[in-house]
């Protein structure tokens, strides 16, 4: 049993999670298992009167929230099964043990730690990482003479490798990135990174997964309301809204109107991207009848745009929705004066008081301080996606991915300081994060959960698997997540625990 | 509420400490929740509800894991190691070197459990028991990630195990001691006691060695009624009915509980008189109501001439290792680490 005291916030408060429950991937406060036995009792009882059919059915049509809190689980499924006191999700209780979190981190579950491996067995392969670690390391010791000779051994290893797949390939692009951290570019790519984009959308389900699934969040927290206003980080092609808007058509009672603002980088010559993209989906939404309005933010970097730009009125509900944009800003500069840029950017989030925001970040911890650490992580993450990629069969979008991956491999890899915008940490990371800066979670659930399934098999390889995390979902491949999909909430000033 | 029904769940309470209760309850509520009348099963659900966690090489107490993918089939196992003393954490596990050349380190195959419908070999639940079998065992771990009914019926399970022994075995990176070789056991809880009985067979049958079978409260069954099923229908956890419903699930269609996978030393089993077959320890919990199968089955393999060690605990319901706070976890786990680590040796 483990026991935390909360000696910052309520003065003697004791909280005690199950440790041995936590450990088997549960939490339940060992106060409370008395109580949560008995509903569980109840809930049998309930369940052992009914039908088989009813309960199959009453399984399926239910919406199901994190799992590892047995006791929310039980009672939603109580007051589900009674239909008499349908209580909305129980939100209070929810951030009593989103705070119990972050104080049980030494379990291993909730470890920050965690390291995944590629593992090699074929000789070449294990030379040629022996080599790329060694190369690694006496970058981080500054031994660039020893690194550079390393780079050139392993580019002679490579010619006798397969690099069309596996480890040969993705060893092609981390040593490619080591050359250029040590000799400066020499060949670079002219594709305008959009246009990449578009092709690593299409050959993996990464951002599908994560469109999707903000989306349908989105939808939920829009129920009841007439106003709508959804925040992008991101505009690129607007990829994410055609589903959105088409399915507030379709929403029972009419679909409200619905505002979108874009963030994106300002545009080159004479045209005006923003504004080429949010003319293309309004008139998506003129053909299905939303009424709509768009705007478009240009800014190079997030930490430049100010609340005011976006134009945001108390009347409406807002979604802001950050797809793998949060962690760009993780670089700036410790500056003990000033707030830095992330928790300026989740402050004036907050002032806006958005329904939900909608957070998906690629599940790595690529934000290491030491070099070897980073490198490694990154060495590891970047195999599992292009063992995934492997399976795609269409080209260009296949090799065109490659090369939008080999971007994001090329800044964790080669740059620093601010020049290093692929700051990728865990949601166990980010939870903690948001947790402190007054956010608390909304679950996403098993229906969310299962349409993400069904998208799934859209697509042909079989590896990737949707996992639940504690009211998140992620997408990875065979038993590794590598996106994680959230969704938040401000909370209240009154509610919150500074730490 | 119905009077029977009360009593039951007051009598499983007080045999097991709370959170155990709490625990198995869980998974039995959510199981009936799966389970559909007409043989299909809510996967999506399961999967949501399951509770997974990742492999991890930075060691945790002292055991680290990593996963391995068959690109052949799919299917992962997760490997299990005594993290070394010196290690090097760059993370890159290179499987070239043997676990040992001096000393003999045994190899556990693990077939989780589940009625071969439930959990992954990267169940949280499993993903623990695994690490404490490589802590209090000293050995490591390759758990399989075997392919579950209904969706793949028997022999599917069968396969998988088979296929993964294959490959344990010709991993010179899991060889030790001073023959070089693989020293394999196999073991498994509930259906994964099942699987290890048939792979063994089948590794008996075509001269693949295995040192020894772990079979914790192995799933076996049979069409007729044993006293012990009739005794302790619904008592502590389990019901007969839902036993029938997996069955159903994982037997060729129109097959009975009389199948040789379900009931390998049955009418329709085959004799294991005169084959290799490996030593077995058959773990029995005494509030099992499939306890009298298990019993008859470690009897059978006697009566084969085969070695059997009997582990009966008397008051241990199904599932008691999940969670190390009983006697019975802590018996088990000697009784193991005994088993693989033979004074001979």
């Amino acid at each position: 049993m483990e026991i935390e005291i909360d000696s910052v916030s309520s003065p003697s408060k004791v909280k005690e999670i199950d440790g041995l429950l936590a450990d088997v991937g549960y939490k339940v406060k060992s106060s409370e298992l008395h109580q949560v036995a008995q509903n569980i009792e109840r809930l049998e009882n309930v369940i052992v009167n009914s039908s088989s059919s009813d309960i199959s059915q009453f399984a399926s049509d239910t919406i199901h929230y994190d799992p590892s809190d047995i006791g929310n689980w039980v009672d939603n499924l109580l007051s589900e099964f009674d239909h008499t006191n349908s209580l909305p999700y129980d939100f209070s209780q929810l951030s009593d043990l989103a705070q119990d979190q972050h104080q049980h981190h030494h379990h291993h579950h909730q470890n920050h730690q965690l390291k995944v491996v590629t593992t090699v067995e074929e000789d070449s392969a294990i030379k040629l990482i022996h080599m790329l670690m060694t190369c690694a390391d006496s970058l981080q010791r500054g031994n660039i003479q020893l690194a550079g000779s390393l780079i050139e051994g392993m580019q002679g290893l490579l010619t006798n490798m397969n690099t069309n797949s596996g480890i040969g390939k993705v060893a092609g692009y981390f040593i490619d990135a080591l050359n250029r951290r040590i000799f400066g570019q020499n060949n670079i790519i002219h594709i305008e990174n959009d246009v990449l984009y578009h092709h690593y959308y299409e050959a993996c389900p990464y951002l599908k997964f994560a469109h999707f699934t903000a989306n349908q969040a989105i939808l939920e927290a829009f129920n009841g309301h007439d106003c709508v206003h959804v925040i992008d980080f991101n505009l690129m092609h607007g990829l994410q809204w055609p589903a959105l808007i088409q399915a507030l058509a379709l929403r029972p009672g009419g679909p409200p109107f619905l505002r979108l603002t874009g963030i994106g980088p300002p545009s080159h010559d004479d045209r005006d991207n923003l504004r080429e993209i949010g003319l293309r989906l309004a008139e998506l939404a003129r053909s299905v009848n939303v009424r709509f309005a768009f705007r478009g933010v240009a800014a190079w970097r997030l930490e430049d745009v100010k609340p005011w730009m976006l134009q945001v009125s108390s009347k409406e509900a807002v979604a802001v929705n950050s797809i793998m944009q949060l962690h760009r800003l993780l670089g700036s500069e410790p500056d003990p004066n000033n707030p830095s840029a992330i928790e300026t950017v989740l402050g004036w989030i907050r002032s806006l008081n958005p329904k939900i925001m909608t957070v998906v970040e690629q599940e790595a911890n690529h934000n290491e301080d030491g070099f070897m650490d980073r490198f490694t992580e990154a060495l590891h993450y970047y195999s599992t996606v292009f063992d995934s990629l492997e399976a795609c069969p269409v080209e260009p979008d296949k090799a065109m991915a490659e090369i939008y991956l080999q971007r994001e491999i090329c800044n964790v890899v080669c740059c620093e300081g601010p020049a290093r915008v692929e700051r990728h940490e865990p949601l166990i990371k980010w939870r903690e994060r948001l947790g402190k800066t007054g956010f608390r979670p909304l679950h996403l659930g098993s229906n969310a959960f299962k349409q993400a399934s069904m998208l799934l098999t859209l697509f042909s390889a079989e590896g990737y698997c949707v996992e639940e995390n504690q009211g998140s979902l992620t997408l990875g491949w065979h038993s590794r997540p590598l996106i994680a999909a959230s969704a938040w909430q401000a909370v209240p000033e009154t509610l919150r625990f500074d730490h | 509420m119905a009077g029977s029904n009360e009593v039951n769940l007051n009598e499983s309470k007080s045999v097991v400490p709370l959170n155990t209760w709490v625990l198995i309850s869980n998974f039995k509520l959510a199981y009936n929740l799966l389970r559909r009348a007409d043989g299909t099963f809510n996967r999506e659900l399961a999967e949501f509800l399951d509770r997974k966690v990742p492999a991890n090489t930075i060691p945790v107490d002292g055991v680290f894991s990593f996963d391995h993918v068959d690109r052949n089939t799919g299917l992962f196992s997760r490997v299990y190691q005594p993290a070394p003393e010196n290690v090097t954490t760059c993370g890159i596990i290179e499987l070239e070197k043997p676990l040992s050349t001096t000393e003999i380190v045994p190899v556990i195959i693990f077939f989780h459990g589940g009625s071969f419908s439930h959990s992954s070999a990267n169940s949280a639940i499993y993903d623990t028991f695994c690490r404490r079998l490589v802590t209090m065992c000293k050995a490591v771990v390759v758990s399989v990630n075997y392919r579950r009914s209904p969706e793949h019926r028997y022999p599917c399970a069968y396969e998988d195990g088979w296929n993964a022994l294959n490959w344990v075995k010709s991993r010179t990176w899991l060889q030790s001691g001073k023959d070089s070789k693989v020293y394999v056991y196999m073991a498994g809880d509930s259906s994964g006691g099942n699987i290890a009985h048939h792979v063994a067979v089948r590794a008996a049958e075509e001269d693949v060695e295995v040192l020894g079978n772990i079979l914790l409260h192995p799933l076996f069954g049979g069409e007729k009624r044993t006293e012990s099923e009739k005794k302790l229908d619904g008592k502590y956890f389990v019901k007969l009915q839902d036993r029938d419903w997996y069955w159903r699930a994982f037997l060729p269609e129109g097959e009975d509980r009389d199948h040789h996978a379900c009931n390998p030393l049955g009418p329709k089993g085959k004799s294991l008189k005169g084959l290799k077959f490996p030593k077995s320890l058959v773990c029995v919990a005494g509030l099992d109501l499939l306890q009298d199968w298990q019993l008859e089955y470690a009897e059978g393999l006697k009566n084969y001439d085969h070695d059997v060690k009997l582990l009966y605990l008397k008051e241990a319901t199904i599932g008691f290792y999940f969670l190390p706070n009983n006697d019975h976890f802590y018996c088990l786990m000697n009784e193991i680490n005994a088993f693989v680590h033979p004074p001979n040796c």
